[in-house]
Order: C-alpha cells, then sequence, then structure tokens
C-alpha cells in the first residue's frame, strides 16, 4: 500500500510540476508577443484611445504590473478557481471554453474511435494477407496518403463535395437553425473526421500490422501451431493479446496528436471548437483565455502519457507483480518479504539460456 | 503390425533468393509403435525441418519437392492447412529447444495447457479442464502444480517450463511426439531427469517419440533406434546399439570419435575436417565425400544407395558394396579412460598470474532483493595453467570471469592479477593498459559478441588500435591475417562479416580477436557451449594448440564437464557461489570428494546404450553449500568443501 502511495504522490508532484513550469512560459511568451491586447477588449475603440485612457484601460485589466508581478496575481486568482474574463467576449473563460469544449470532444473522440477500430481491422487483414497484393496496395496507399498535408487535403475535400457536388457543408457544426438535428450534426462532421482519420489512420494500422508480423512469427506461436489451434484462434488469443499492452500505450500517447491534428482541421472548417479558439486567443492576445486553453491542452498531453506509462506497465504480467510463491518455494522470513514476492517477478535475473 | 508413421523419398526445399535451398533430400523412414526413435547429426543437417515438415509448422517458403508421409495409411503432404489443423495435437505434437520462446510470455502456464486440453475437448467444463491441466502437470512431474499453474513462463526455472512444454504437447494425447531437442537448453542434471521423464511418458502415454538431437549421449539414454543424418539425407539408420557399437558410416565413426568425454587428456581431440557442404547446391556424389577419409572414388561421383547391414540396419556408404576394399573402422576410444597421474599443480614458489581470495558478489537489484552471485570464492591461477570452472546455470561462473575482467564490481574479497590489486582503483588507473591488453575475454554466443558491421580483419585489429599497440607483422592486415592463420581460418575471410561466416568460425574470429593483444590471461566464459560436437572438438583442440604455443592461462568457464576434462589442469566445481571442490582434472574425475560433485558426475550422459539404460539417476541435493562449511585441503592440492572437524 505504502509502495503505491509512494508511486500516486511521485506522479501528481510531477504532474503540479509541469503545469505550473507550462504556465509560466505561456504566460511569459504570450506577453512577449507582439500586439496589442486591448485591441481584443475594446475592438476598434483601441485606436482612437488617448494615452491617458490607455493607461486607465490598462489598469483596469492589470496589464501595467511588471510581467512577474501580473504572473503571481494570476496565480492567485487561479488557485481560487478565478481564472478571469475572456478580453473578446467578455465573459468568464470557463464558460467560453464550456461552450465549445463538446463539439471537440465529440470530433476528437469519434476519430480517436474510428481510427483505432479500422486501424485494428486493416493491421489484421494485412497480417492474414501478408505478402499479397490487398496487404501491397494497402500499404503503398496508405504510405502516399499520410504524406498528404493535412490542410491541402481539406481544401480539396472541401472543393469537392461541397463546392462542386454540394454535398456536404464546408463549414460549422451546424446549419443555421438546426442546431438539435443530430443528422445536420453527422453532415458537418463527416469532412472533418475524415480528415483527421486519413492523417492517423495508416501509422496505427502499419504499426498494428508490423507488431503482429513480428508476433506471429515468434516461436511460441509454433508451439501454438503444434498444440492443434488454428490459424484465427492463435491470432486472436495469442498475437493480439500480447500486442495490446503496446496498443493501448500508443492509443493514449496519440491522443494528444490526434487532437493536434483537430486544432488545424476546425480551423480549416471553421468548426466551432477548442482549436478555432485558441487559434484565435492567440491572434487577439486574449490572454486569460490563452492561458487556460494552453494548460488544458498541456495537462491532456501530460495525463496521456501517464495513461501510457502505466498501460505498459500494468497490463505486461512481466511486470507485474507476483503471485503467492508455491508451498515448496522456500519464503523468505524477513520483514520485507511482501515487498519481494511483490518484487521478484521485476527483477530476477533470468538464467541466460545455454543454445545450442 | 502397420507402422505408425512411414515417410517415403521426402524432400523438402525453401526457396531463397539465392536459389533453392535443398533441406531434407530423399528421406524415408519409418515409425512403429512404442519406440523412440533420434535422429542425429549436425546443425544444418536438416533435422528439425524433417520433423517441422512432417507437422507443417514450415514457413511459408518451404515446399515438399517431393515424397509422400504415409499417417495410419493417409499420405498427409495433400492435406488441406484445416485439415493439418485437425491433425496437430491429435496425432502428433512437438516439443520445442528454448521453452522460454515456445511459450506465450503473457498467459499464465496454466491457461496455455487448458488451450491444449480444449483442443480434444471444446465444450468441456471448466472445472473439468481445470482437473486435467493439474493432472498432466502432475505427470510431467510438476510438483504443487495447484499453484504453479497461475505463474507466468518467466516465474518458472529452465526445467520447469520445458515440462509445462512436455505437458501441452501431450494435452491432447497425441500418439506420436516430436521432441527437438528438448534439452539442449537445460543444465547437465535437468536434462537427465526430462530424459528420464520423456522416457516414462513414451512407455505410459504415447505411441512414439522421436527424439532431434546433435547431442549423442542424450540419445544413447533414451533412444530405441537412431537415425543419423548428414545434408540433408540419412546416412545410417538402426537400433542404438547397432549405432553405437557397430556403427557402419564414415560419419557416424567420426561424430562418435569427435566426443570430447571419449577423448583422454592430452591427445589429440578428433575432428571431422571441412564443413557440411552448402544446402543451396549439394554434391552430386556422397555429400560426405569430401570430409570422409576412407572416401573411395565413386563416392564423389554417384550416390550412394542404403546397403541393408541387418534387418534393422542400414547405412549408405559404398564402403559396404560387396567390390569396396575392405577396411578397419578406426578405434572409437572407450568412454572412460584408464586414470592417468594426476597432473600436479606448478610449482607454488612463483607467484600466481591470478590470485582471488574470498571473491563475494552481492548483486542488488532491488532494496528488498539480495542475490549471492559468488560467496568466498578462493583459487589461484598459475602461469599457463588451463583452470576450469564448472557448475550449473546460476551457480555464479559467469560472475567470476566478469569479476576477473573487471566488468563486474564484486562486494567483498581481493582479486589479484600479476600482482595488482584489481578492486584498488588507483592502481587499476596506473596500470589500465596492462591490464585491458593482458586479459581478454571470449564469450559463448560469437554472433552477438562480435559487430556484425565490422569486417574480421577489423574485428580483429580493432584492440591493437585502441591500445595504439604496433602491429608485429608490419600494417594491421597483415597481422590480421597472421592471427587468422593462427586460429586456423583462411586468409580469404579478412574481408568477410561475421555473418557470412559458420558459428564454428565466428569462434574461431573471436579467439584471434582475443589473441591481439599476446594476454597472459584469457577468459572464456563457454566457449564451445552453443557449437555442435565436431566444431566443440576443433575449438577445444585449437585452445589447447594455442595454449601450448603461447603459453598464456586460460580461465575456462563450462558447464560441460567433458569439455572441461580433455582441456583443463585442474577444475573446480562451483555451487550455489561457493567453491565446492577444487582438484586437478583426473583427480576430480576420478575420485570425486564432494557429493555435489558426484552427483554433477553421474549426470554426463554417455554415449553407451547399455551403460546408460542400467545408470540410476542419482538423487540430487540441490541445497546450497551450508555457510559452516569450509574449504579443507584432503590430498596435495585437492580442496573440498567440509564441515570443520570438531
Amino acid at each position: 500500500m505504502k509502495t503505491h502511495c509512494i508511486y500516486v504522490c511521485r506522479n501528481l508532484l510531477a504532474f503540479l510540476l509541469s503545469l505550473f513550469l507550462l504556465s509560466a512560459a505561456v504566460f511569459y511568451a504570450a506577453r512577449l508577443a507582439p500586439g496589442d491586447p486591448l485591441v481584443s477588449y475594446y475592438g476598434d475603440h483601441a485606436e482612437k484611445m488617448t494615452p491617458a485612457e490607455r493607461l486607465q484601460a490598462e489598469e483596469r485589466l492589470g496589464l501595467h504590473e511588471p510581467i512577474h508581478i501580473q504572473y503571481l496575481c494570476w496565480l492567485r486568482s487561479a488557485a481560487r478557481g478565478d481564472f478571469g474574463i475572456s478580453y473578446k467576449y467578455k465573459i468568464s473563460v470557463l464558460q467560453v471554453i464550456g461552450e465549445r469544449l463538446p463539439n471537440t470532444l465529440l470530433l476528437g473522440g469519434v476519430s480517436l474511435l474510428l481510427i483505432f477500430t479500422l486501424a485494428l481491422g486493416l493491421g489484421i487483414l494485412c497480417t492474414l494477407q501478408e505478402g499479397r497484393w490487398t496487404d501491397r496496395l494497402l500499404c503503398r496507399a496508405g504510405t502516399v496518403l499520410s504524406c498528404i498535408p493535412e490542410f491541402w487535403l481539406s481544401l480539396i475535400l472541401i472543393l469537392i463535395f461541397s463546392v462542386w457536388l454540394h454535398w456536404l457543408p464546408s463549414s460549422g457544426a451546424y446549419s443555421a437553425g438546426h442546431g438539435g438535428d443530430p443528422l445536420d450534426r453527422a453532415a458537418h462532421l463527416i469532412l472533418p473526421l475524415s480528415i483527421v482519420v486519413s492523417g492517423h489512420l495508416w501509422y496505427d494500422a502499419y504499426i498494428i500490422r508490423s507488431r503482429l508480423l513480428t508476433e506471429i512469427r515468434a516461436e511460441y506461436v509454433l508451439l501454438a501451431k503444434a498444440k492443434g489451434l488454428s490459424r484465427k484462434q492463435i491470432l486472436l488469443r495469442h498475437c493480439l493479446r500480447n500486442i495490446a499492452p503496446s496498443c493501448l500505450n500508443r492509443m493514449a500517447l496519440s491522443v494528444p496528436h490526434i487532437l493536434g491534428g483537430t486544432y488545424i482541421v476546425e480551423t480549416v472548417f471553421s468548426y466551432p471548437g477548442i482549436g478555432t479558439l485558441t487559434y484565435e486567443s492567440a491572434r487577439c492576445q486574449d490572454y486569460n483565455l490563452l492561458m487556460v486553453l494552453s494548460l488544458f491542452s498541456g495537462m491532456l498531453v501530460i495525463l496521456c502519457s501517464m495513461l501510457a506509462q502505466i498501460c505498459s506497465e500494468r497490463l505486461d504480467p512481466r511486470l507485474r507483480p507476483a503471485p503467492e510463491p508455491p508451498a515448496d518455494v522456500p519464503a523468505p522470513s524477513e520483514q520485507a518479504a511482501g515487498r519481494l514476492k511483490r518484487r521478484m517477478a521485476v527483477k530476477s535475473p533470468k538464467p541466460l539460456p545455454h543454445r545450442r | 503390425m502397420a507402422p505408425l508413421l512411414e515417410i517415403h523419398h521426402l524432400s523438402v526445399s525453401f526457396q531463397t533468393p539465392f536459389g533453392e535451398l535443398q533441406a531434407v533430400r530423399d528421406v524415408s523412414l519409418t515409425l512403429h509403435s512404442g519406440e523412440v526413435l533420434a535422429i542425429v547429426g549436425e546443425s544444418g543437417c536438416g533435422k528439425s525441418v524433417l520433423c517441422r515438415s512432417i507437422m507443417r509448422l514450415l514457413p511459408g517458403n518451404a515446399v515438399i519437392k517431393g515424397g509422400s508421409i504415409l499417417a495410419d495409411g493417409v499420405d498427409i503432404t495433400q492435406y488441406s492447412r484445416q485439415d493439418m489443423e485437425r491433425l496437430r495435437g491429435r496425432l502428433f505434437s512437438m516439443v520445442f529447444q528454448d521453452p522460454l520462446a515456445a511459450l506465450n510470455p503473457a498467459l499464465p502456464v496454466g491457461a496455455q495447457i487448458a488451450e491444449a486440453v480444449r483442443v480434444r475437448l471444446p465444450r468441456a467444463r471448466r472445472e473439468a479442464v481445470h482437473a486435467r491441466v493439474l493432472e498432466l502437470m502432475a505427470q510431467t512431474g510438476i510438483e504443487a502444480p495447484g499453484q504453479r499453474c497461475r505463474l507466468y513462463p518467466h516465474q518458472l526455472s529452465g526445467g520447469m517450463r520445458q515440462r509445462i512444454v512436455l505437458a501441452i504437447a501431450l494435452a491432447s494425447g497425441p500418439k506420436i511426439l516430436f521432441a527437438d531437442e528438448p534439452t539442449t537448453s537445460l543444465d547437465v542434471t535437468i536434462q537427465a531427469q526430462l530424459l528420464d521423464l520423456l522416457r516414462g511418458l513414451q512407455r505410459s502415454l504415447l505411441a512414439a517419440t522421436v527424439l532431434v538431437s546433435h547431442d549423442l549421449g542424450v540419445v544413447a539414454r533414451a533412444a530405441d533406434r537412431v537415425a543419423v543424418m548428414y545434408a540433408g539425407k540419412i546416412v545410417e539408420i538402426g537400433t542404438a546399439d547397432e549405432i553405437f557399437y557397430d556403427p557402419r558410416h564414415p560419419y557416424t565413426w567420426g561424430l562418435l570419435r569427435a566426443l570430447p568425454s571419449r577423448a583422454r587428456r592430452g591427445e589429440r581431440l578428433y575432428s571431422i575436417p571441412g564443413a557440411p557442404p552448402s544446402p543451396l547446391c549439394p554434391p552430386s556424389g556422397d555429400a560426405f565425400a569430401c570430409r570422409n577419409e576412407y572416401a573411395l572414388q565413386i563416392d564423389y561421383l554417384q550416390m550412394p544407395p542404403m546397403f541393408p547391414v541387418s534387418e534393422t540396419h542400414a547405412a549408405a556408404t559404398w564402403l559396404l558394396d560387396e567390390r569396396a576394399p575392405k577396411i578397419t573402422p578406426p578405434a572409437i576410444p572407450g568412454t572412460s579412460p584408464a586414470g592417468e597421474a594426476p597432473v600436479l599443480p606448478p610449482s607454488p614458489q612463483e607467484p600466481p598470474l591470478l590470485d582471488v581470495r574470498q571473491l563475494s558478489c552481492l548483486y542488488r537489484p532491488h532494496r528488498h532483493l539480495r542475490i549471492q552471485a559468488l560467496d568466498g570464492l578462493t583459487f589461484q591461477l598459475h602461469q599457463g595453467e588451463i583452470l576450469g570452472l564448472v557448475g550449473e546455470s546460476g551457480a555464479g561462473k559467469s560472475t567470476a570471469a566478469q569479476c576477473v575482467m573487471g566488468l563486474c564490481r564484486p562486494s567483498a574479497g581481493q582479486i589479484r592479477f600479476q600482482g595488482i590489486d584489481l578492486r584498488d582503483p588507483r592502481a587499476c588507473r596506473q596500470n589500465r593498459r596492462l591490464l585491458q591488453t593482458s586479459r581478454q575475454l571470449i564469450f559463448q554466443d560469437a554472433s552477438s559478441s562480435l559487430n556484425g558491421r565490422m569486417s574480421v580483419a577489423e574485428l580483429i585489429t580493432e584492440p591493437l588500435q585502441i591500445h595504439k599497440i604496433r602491429p608485429s607483422k608490419g600494417s594491421l592486415r597483415e597481422e590480421a591475417a597472421f592471427l587468422l592463420e593462427e586460429v586456423g581460418l583462411d586468409v580469404s575471410c579478412l574481408d568477410q562479416y561475421p555473418a557470412e561466416l559458420s558459428g564454428g568460425m565466428r569462434q574461431r574470429v573471436a579467439i584471434a580477436r582475443a589473441l591481439s593483444t599476446k594476454p597472459a590471461l584469457l577468459v572464456a566464459d563457454e566457449p564451445v557451449a552453443s557449437l555442435d560436437v565436431s566444431i566443440q572438438a576443433q575449438i577445444l583442440h585449437l585452445f589447447q594448440r594455442l595454449q601450448a604455443a603461447h603459453g598464456f592461462s586460460i580461465l575456462f568457464i563450462a558447464h560441460d564437464l567433458s569439455a572441461v576434462r580433455y582441456l583443463c589442469d585442474r577444475t573446480g566445481v562451483l555451487h550455489g557461489g561457493r567453491l565446492v571442490e577444487l582438484a586437478p582434472t583426473e583427480t576430480l574425475f576420478h575420485t570425486p570428494a564432494h557429493p555435489y560433485t558426484r552427483a554433477l558426475l553421474s549426470a554426463i550422459p554417455s554415449p553407451d546404450p547399455r551403460r546408460e539404460r542400467a545408470r540410476p539417476l542419482q538423487a540430487f541435493d540441490r541445497t546450497p553449500p551450508a555457510p559452516e562449511e569450509i574449504l579443507t585441503e584432503i590430498a596435495p592440492g585437492h580442496l573440498v568443501l567440509k564441515r570443520r572437524e570438531p
């Protein structure tokens, strides 16, 4: 139990520290960037201000202090849960994000699910058909498709499906007046979704394919065959099971990537999600909004990599604590016996096999 | 009674980018109910391919070129993949060489056995399957199966893992078991236990067993009939007694003569000259002709047919033709050479080259885990002496080698090399160059210890470049050529890469590399363990010749007692990190004083079927030596771990 506590505490501490460093870096970088934050708050009015009015406005927004004082102030209020107001929308930052977040989660979540189910299917298909034309064709097509830049492909798809064919809408999350219509939402999702999926699908499918191919060449597959298991049983029960930890690990690590991909796609399709919002806030020096969005993205990255680490640590039985040793194995009599048993599995050196 | 399995003129080839690789050529065999058939031969002779082609477990580029395999009278070469899947497990099953690789690391062993049980009983209830799993584990000699079935492969020992693989192979009640080098990766003592188990199971459960091995000793203990394979063909087949006591094929003579256990110390160990032909273009005549000192002219031109010697015995050599000249086969030395005068250790007056005292090494891979790899090891190695260290895996042999080489930091004790204290960092720094050039290490597996991206010439001369030693033969390349000739390799190998060489040649390159700095001490860590019997003989002989020529000392580490017996002046037996006995080699082999040594010696398989079958397995005490026992000298130079006399 104690080791678990230490484990959790250590990870939590690292998490908080990285968030702190991230917030400081973003805070400074945003203020050092050229531009005028007053423009986003007062709009065109900011350009017509007299120097006195300007000073007053800056004082109101707390922008007259040196940067480190501003940061401390921000930290103090952030600790209370008050992240300030958005300069552009003039409402609480969290409220602005709350409105947009579901859209991004929908896009990101559906694409993540699609990417991994399709990748798994394609990976298995290619493994079964290894070396035949299906496999070769899929691999070539995948390489080509994953090399095309997302923004370019988006523009081409918009050109074909919205401008020429008028089948699909080119921007937004829903048409005006059809806010609650699920079919309308789905139609708006198709283009952005296909861009995100096509960008990531092949990479993951290729990884699954190569892992499976390594796995089916392992000697235990030979024994499984000798046992009399069928090809399907071997592939599903043995090989897929053994690559599952690394696949989950890869999946967790790719969440930030997919999200980053959606940021670009959202901007191209003017999809009202977090991506567009981040882009806007950085462009207009909407400091408070930018801070929260960056922290949110950073948190996601850190959480996902922690998840990935846990996946690979806990799913591999070789890294898991060993069960009670059999009765005829003499148990160590020290106080640390319990801990030792758990660690035996991980650390005991493997005997070198004397191969012929 | 109809044979279980009949193979007629089977040929198997692999399609490779370099052409057709003929792995099995025109093999005919019958396997009868109730027998253990052993297939022996050097590596690459097609024995594993033969077994796997019967079970159709070969990779996609393998093709059955011709012939038929009849199981119960039905030709199974025409079977589809699905039909084969139905036969596997039910008709035949297989045990592999490396049990760790053969088991799925991510599943508990019980589940893996259960899967095999369900092949036969797909709709059995969970409890019934579990009960059968426990029964199988008990049958293969696993104690406490109820607890062990929940463990993962990495949590079991090597012998235990091989028993699990055996349980899996037996789970669906096969008639024929193919055992592909089942004991090669195991210690001598476990090997004997497993062979006895295999024989016992054969009597009670199986109809027939095919035992594939390169070790004739293993075969003598377990086999009823023996088939000797060479270059994809069966060259001699007969009962075990016929093959061991009345061999007719020159290749069988060579294999039997090359066994180190048959050689006396000091004699030149016989080794079959040359190397097997490439399976890409096998010769038209007898493939063994060019290595055969009794070859007739016809051997080079025409393939010999199988000449029957008796009803059960046949050999493919023209020597058996009635027109052939009658030759007397070479004398194959007996298994236990008469004792000779023990070689006394060199005079203790001169200081030893290597002086190890009370060396202990403690691994602490984790805060709560201590592994005492070495515990109070004491020995001296004199100039020009060959000292053998033997023991089972985990006895601390390799740790001792690494401590001597300075690759591992001992936790206590003293090592002095040429009077330099290796545990004193200052002395080591001052004599760095001397220490690095005069100690050299040779590893077990030359294919992984030689950098595959460097040519042989670069590999051999790298130590010279590192230490900026001027080559004595002019240029580095000439020095490399000289060293290659020294270890019996052709100069044409200079520009080849390790992957292009055979296992024996790679080990020769490793030895040449070690010799390049003219070391005073060679530490050889299992240098012959991964080689074939005939190649082993060549390498052991090479060690002996080089030692006589250069006069360096060798610390020779092995788990193979017969190799140690052939090569070493003195031998130490390690057990549980402690030295239990140290004596001149012949004394150790003739009058072993410690019970552990006796048990270890009794476990060596000898190529003598009658003696092997009669020999009971000695009970093995695995408890590590008690701490109050100390090394006592019972005869000059003969030290044994004993309880102190009151």
